[in-house]
């Protein structure tokens, strides 16, 4: 692979692992060397590998369509991303920060409001946010922790920096693909792990289950089970996995009761069983039609009730979203500074809030410039991409802005980085390698301690220049190393 | 656990249990009918008739040849007892029970989903077919093996069983249906000159025939192997030797006694005759009857452990 690796050039943007033409980074250099020795045969033989592997663990993920909804293969790249060690024992850092001060910011806000009393951010984003509610006010999760589980977006612009894109802290999902796509490549390149030290990703389940026990420091051994949507839910695979390798009872919605004594039971052959955590992959609407949507019949009528008597806990707490929001996320380095009286270790993305005066004249002359986002949709809707959008739909955008401010925040656009990438399916002749773009999503937990993932999913753009990296619109992943210094000579 | 869980794995064992016998059954009717002459009772419908499937058969064939037959019980999902709806339930009870399951059993259950996608197209062709229907055995064994040697012996294991046994007591009170139909005292004179073939085909399809020769030193004829598949109490495929496992089973699982009185009821009446003895007619009806009551046992595993606040719910799986 030799050829394929001599042509590879990232022109002007970024690259995870390779500095210039010839030239990968330090933390690199091992694999580059590796993968560069590789005939294209014993290569195209890897990448078939991983995908037979992938079809035999059943690694799917659903899409939905008009056809009805389809399980996919997951799609995954053999080329792993690397993140050097010392990098990412800051960017550690930063995510703990960050977390811990989202969290402080969530109890505080249903606890009287003192950021808002001392005039950090306007009163009005909070109450108006879509993830506020009102049913959570007074209540204190155990630690005082809202945001259990929380997958940040991180990004790298052309400047070489990780930014902090948003911080997902309602259900986040991909944990599971980031565990297979490790075993993936153990399986499908066995020999570089000899060569270079990897920090290991497998602890997941565990510290995922100490986490939940800590949610109950009043048991000894308390009964977790993760709460699913079912099987027509896209994340399926991924919550029977976590149950399967956490060791959590998997369960829906009708396998639960609330007893007259306000503890959460479930329906086993010997009669009602008390459980006493609950980790949730349903939505804030769906858990509790006595409370929030009443239509929904995913959830558990009176769970709420439960939640709040403290005899049942909730992860992620109900209303930890209200945090989960465009416009207070451009708020959360002001957060930092208030409650932990640090400064952010971690970057936003510089964010414009449009209901600032001067924030929103300036996006209003630069709109083909920036990306323009609405505060409470996810999953990229209702956006703008100025530099790749037409002069209409700008226009468009303009009359949103100036009709309601407060609902819109706008960014520049970003150059997130690339990364070697497999381009040509084994069945065609030639293999290219071509620089790809990328995200990172590491999983941050949180109970009585925070742990965070060494590295995190890697998200990348399978098709010559999109940004868009979800696996729904062709995006796939990659398998994510953090390396340590190599020390010559040294077998790890 | 769960109840939900409970049934799920409780069908799988079922499903599994089924799909390997269906490819054991089938495979063993292709090797039959190459010994026997043409135009003879016994031909591919047979196989139609011991799945009591000749509506669903005839709604959706015109001709009852062996490439239809092989299509509608290996491949059609219009057929709720075909291989391929055995083996695509086996899959959707381990996907949605994989909390409780060894991790391995999900590694299997792919492989055999995708051996199915690559070889259903090809089965028309007798030589594929073969080799396909093996390595659906196989698989089937391998999950067997792996549930046996990596699963605690926990509520899991002990529905699994109960499954298992339920089943396969099913499926072999029907074999000995159709079996006492082609052996009734009006059989052409040309069939009666394959007794002998036929009794060994019937051991083969229930994997019986070495431990049959083994334990009965005699030689293969109709009233020691219908003892031996009824009666016998150490040959883990005899009616006798399931009914008495699956009650041993239930004494493991909570509130065990409507089922347990259920199951000792069907052994009692299973055991009651000298199948050896009796003509043929009457074999018949003990079978049906006997499979009557394996509905009525089912139905009251699940009122007990399924469905315990919903009595009466029926079943949402199986036949």
């Amino acid at each position: 692979m030799k050829k394929e690796w001599n042509q590879y050039d990232p022109g002007a943007l970024y690259d995870e692992l390779i500095a210039a033409v010839h030239q990968p980074r330090e933390a690199s250099y091992k694999l580059v060397e590796y993968l560069r020795h590789l005939t294209p045969e014993r290569f195209r033989q890897c990448v078939q590998e991983s995908e037979a592997v992938i079809r035999e663990m059943g690694i799917t993920f659903t899409v939905y369509s008009d056809a009805g909804n389809i399980d996919r293969a997951w799609p995954f790249d053999i080329i792993p991303r690397i993140i050097p060690a010392a990098e990412w024992d800051c960017t550690e850092i930063g995510l703990k920060q960050r977390i811990r001060a989202l969290n402080m910011f969530i109890q505080d806000i249903y606890n009287g409001g003192k950021i808002l009393k001392d005039g950090v951010m306007p009163a009005d984003i909070v109450l108006q946010s879509k993830g506020y509610r009102q049913a959570c006010i007074g209540m204190t999760p155990p630690h005082g922790v809202w945001a259990n589980i929380c997958g940040s977006d991180l990004v790298r612009h052309s400047d070489g920096v990780l930014y902090v894109l948003e911080d997902n802290l309602r259900v986040p999902s991909g944990v599971a693909y980031m565990l297979e796509n490790r075993n993936i490549t153990k399986r499908v390149l066995p020999e570089i792990f000899n060569t270079l030290p990897i920090r290991p990703v497998s602890n997941y389940p565990a510290q995922l289950y100490e986490m939940l026990a800590s949610l109950r420091p009043d048991l000894d051994d308390p009964t977790i089970a993760l709460m699913t949507p079912g099987i027509y839910n896209s994340a399926y695979f991924e919550h029977a996995f976590l149950a399967q390798q956490a060791g959590l009872v998997l369960l829906e919605g009708a396998d639960l009761v609330v007893g007259k004594d306000e503890y959460v039971y479930m329906k086993t052959i010997k009669g009602l069983e008390r459980v006493d955590v609950i980790y949730r992959r349903i939505d804030d609407d769906f858990i509790d039609p006595e409370v929030f949507r009443e239509d929904s019949m995913l959830g558990v009528p009176g769970i709420m009730r439960a939640w709040k008597a403290g005899k049942v806990a909730i992860a992620n707490a109900p209303g930890c979203g209200v945090a989960d929001d465009k416009v207070i996320y451009a708020y959360v380095p002001d957060m930092i500074r208030y409650y932990l009286g640090e400064e952010p270790t971690l970057p936003n993305v510089p964010t414009y809030v449009c209901r600032r005066d001067e924030d929103r004249e300036y996006v209003l002359e630069h709109l083909a410039e920036l990306v323009v986002k609405p505060a409470n949709e996810s999953g990229g809707y209702g956006m703008l991409v100025g530099p790749h959008s037409t002069p209409e739909k700008v226009e468009e955008f303009r009359t949103l802005i100036q009709e309601d401010p407060n609902n819109y925040i706008a960014q520049p656009t970003l150059s997130l980085s690339v990364t070697p990438t497999s381009c040509e399916t084994p069945h065609q002749e030639r293999i290219k390698i071509a620089p790809r773009h990328v995200d990172l999503r590491p999983f941050i937990l949180s109970g009585k301690d925070i742990f965070v993932t060494p590295g995190g999913l890697t998200r990348v753009a399978l098709v010559e220049g999109s940004l868009v990296v979800n696996s729904s619109q062709g995006g796939g992943s990659k398998d994510t190393w953090i390396v340590g210094d190599v020390v010559e000579g040294e077998e790890v | 656990m769960l109840s939900r869980v409970a049934e799920r794995v409780y069908w799988m064992a079922r499903y599994l249990e089924r799909a390997e016998k269906t490819a054991r059954l089938i495979n063993v009717h292709t090797a039959l009918l190459m010994d026997l002459p043409g135009r003879m009772e016994i031909n591919w419908f047979t196989l139609i008739r011991l799945f009591n499937a000749e509506k669903v058969f005839s709604e959706h064939y015109e001709w009852g040849n062996e490439a239809n037959i092989m299509q509608f019980l290996i491949a059609d999902t219009n057929n709720p007892s075909s291989l391929a709806t055995s083996l695509a339930n086996v899959r959707e009870n381990v996907r949605t029970s994989l909390d409780v399951l060894p991790e391995e059993i999900w590694e299997q259950a792919n492989q055999i989903h995708l051996l199915m996608t690559n070889s259903l197209p090809r089965i028309a062709d007798r030589y594929a077919r073969q080799i396909f229907l093996r390595e659906v055995m196989k698989h089937c064994q391998c999950i067997r093996g792996a549930l046996d040697s990596h699963m605690s012996r926990d509520h899991s294991f002990d529905f699994m069983q109960i499954g298992k046994h339920l089943e396969r007591t099913d499926m072999t009170s029907r074999i000995l249906e159709m079996t006492s139909l082609l052996l009734s005292d009006d059989r052409s004179d040309t069939l009666r000159k394959y007794d002998g073939i036929l009794w060994t085909n019937l051991l083969q399809a229930l994997s019986a025939r070495q431990m049959y020769l083994q334990h009965i030193h005699s030689r293969v004829e109709g009233a020691s192997v219908m003892r031996f598949l009824m009666n016998d109490t150490v040959f883990p495929g005899s009616v006798g030797y399931s009914l008495a496992a699956m009650s041993r089973r239930m004494r493991y699982l909570p509130d065990p006694d409507m089922p347990m009185t259920m199951a000792q009821r069907v052994l009692e009446h299973s055991q009651a005759q000298d199948v050896g003895a009796i003509p043929a007619e009457q074999v018949h009806t003990l079978m049906d009857y006997l499979q009557s009551e394996l509905g009525v046992l089912h139905a009251e595993i699940a009122k007990t452990w399924f469905y315990p606040d919903r009595s009466g719910q029926q079943q949402t799986q199986g036949l």
